[in-house]
């Protein structure tokens, strides 16, 4: 009876250990779960580009310790939504959630829509604005916590070096057109992120000028603003190396709007260097979502544990 | 059946499904227009604006209670819920059912107070399906004025109907869509 409770009592002891001790595992009353929300979309080569980003980082994640469950979230269009995942962590008791937006930089969705959805804003306009498109709000048992927008670190640089560089065959000649969603509210803070891109790639690449546009409901979805863009740099330069600025393919936008908006351009055949792709896949991101998840995990932690 | 009660009953499913949809199409015919012209106005809700100037610059570290409070009375709002920074330069201050958003470094601020567009608003909720299950009802209505088209190319017989005059206005009404797909794709 003596060795199976010591038994007993070296075992409890050494796990109540390991739960408090080691670093980067789960705290007892803790269960952290990691929810990647992103714009949604009609196109399914879109949503599968998101659904993949989730797998890519699933493993690597999870064997870190801290994080329990991942999930992934549509804001607009397409089911799971975020209402219907946050539901779900909490059905499984989860403590805190971590929402990691695969946005680029500071939009009404990122700054009022995701958070009024969550429960953590009442934005007025965003309020109405769910309601008339059916998407519903939650406001999970879980703490939420939110990160940064993909334009908190320099991904997006390396994303479009790495793009316009395997485009690129004579930098000398060539200029570069950005085409991306834009946003009526934050035009300075997009703008801003086209001349970061824009700067980023002269400098490395030497391609040393650089256009930009939109193919969002700033521009009401239409072509010109991509023909523009283009068009300014063939004023300058023999050839353009167009980058859509967009998370991930869309065929409406990048073959649609922005091929077609190219397709306007006279002798773009010639002219025009175009991939349809986008930011997605890219290890880069990856990283992040790792690194940044992990990150809040531990701060979740540290508090907990202070607490 | 014979032809002569065959035709009574197309009118009568024409008259009576006439007169059952004559409201719902008037609505998705007003909310047809409102939307076409979206990229013109807000069909949905009254956005109202008023451009504001404060006194000077602000850092974000200077923002405090006292100070959101005292850009919310330049808007008269006596109480606001939240406040939060899109940007390092910039504040936004939510009431009610309006918001306020400051460029700090700009002195500037919009104050946005948003209402519906009633009528418009309630339509296009019908046109947009944005009521939960109102899709299917859509779809049977759909169906019936389907049924009221082609009822409705039997009612009259002879010179006035469709083995008369009726044909060509039918294939005139074909037009308009024949040369919009033609403009498309010659562009």
């Amino acid at each position: 009876m003596f060795i199976p409770c010591l038994l007993f009592l070296v075992t409890a002891f050494a796990g109540c250990s390991d739960v408090q001790t080691q670093k980067g595992k789960v705290q007892a009353d803790k269960k952290i779960g990691l929810l990647l929300v992103n714009h949604g979309s009609h196109s399914k080569t879109w949503r599968q580009a998101l659904l993949d980003l989730e797998s890519s980082v699933k493993d690597s994640i999870l064997r870190m310790g801290k994080i329990e469950g991942i999930k992934t979230a549509f804001m607009e269009y397409n089911e799971p939504s975020i209402a219907t995942r946050l539901k779900e962590f909490d059905a499984e008791n989860y403590s805190d959630i971590i929402i990691v937006p695969i946005f680029l930089t500071v939009s009404p969705h990122s700054f009022d829509d995701i958070p009024t959805i969550i429960g953590q804003k009442e934005d007025p306009q965003s309020k109405e604005m769910l309601k008339f498109e059916k998407i519903e709000r939650y406001t999970p048992k879980a703490r939420t916590h939110l990160a940064p927008l993909l334009d908190f670190t320099d991904i997006l640089q390396k994303n479009v070096l790495r793009r316009a560089k395997a485009l690129s065959r004579n930098p000398e000649n060539e200029g570069l057109a950005l085409i991306a969603y834009g946003d009526e509210t934050y035009t300075k803070e997009w703008s801003a992120l086209m001349d970061t891109l824009g700067n980023h790639v002269s400098n490395h690449v030497g391609i040393k000028d650089y256009s930009y546009g939109w193919c969002g409901h700033i521009v009401r979805y239409k072509l010109d603003s991509t023909t523009v863009a283009v068009e300014n740099v063939l004023k300058r330069k023999e050839k353009a190396i167009v980058i859509p600025i967009l998370v991930a393919h869309d065929e409406n936008f990048q073959i649609r709007i922005i091929g077609g908006g190219i397709a306007k351009v006279k002798n773009h055949k010639q002219r025009v260097i175009y991939k349809p792709d986008a930011i997605l896949p890219d290890a880069n991101v990856e990283s992040w979502v790792i690194k940044i998840s992990d990150k809040i995990a531990g701060k979740i932690n540290a508090k907990n544990s202070s607490n | 059946m014979n032809k002569k009660q065959l035709l009574k009953w197309n009118t009568i499913i024409h008259r009576d499904f006439g007169y059952f949809l004559s409201g719902l199409i008037i609505m998705y015919s007003i909310s047809g227009i409102a939307l076409n012209h979206i990229d013109d106005w807000n069909p949905d809700f009254i956005i109202t604006k008023e451009k504001i100037e404060l006194k000077r610059s602000y850092t974000k570290s200077e923002i405090t209670e006292d100070l959101v409070k005292a850009f919310s009375q330049m808007v008269n709002e006596d109480e606001y819920k939240i406040y939060d920074f899109p940007t390092e330069d910039q504040l936004k201050i939510y009431y009610n059912k309006s918001t306020l958003h400051l460029n700090l470094n700009e002195a500037t601020g919009l104050y946005e107070k948003l209402s519906r567009r009633h009528v418009f608003y309630e339509t296009n909720l019908l046109h947009r399906n944005s009521i939960k299950g109102w899709k299917w009802a859509s779809d049977v209505l759909g169906a019936m004025l389907i049924i009221i088209c082609l009822t409705g190319l039997f009612i009259l017989q002879g010179s006035r109907g469709l083995s008369g005059r009726g044909k060509w206005l039918l294939l005139a009404g074909f037009l308009p869509p024949l040369i919009a797909f033609a403009v498309h794709y010659a562009s």
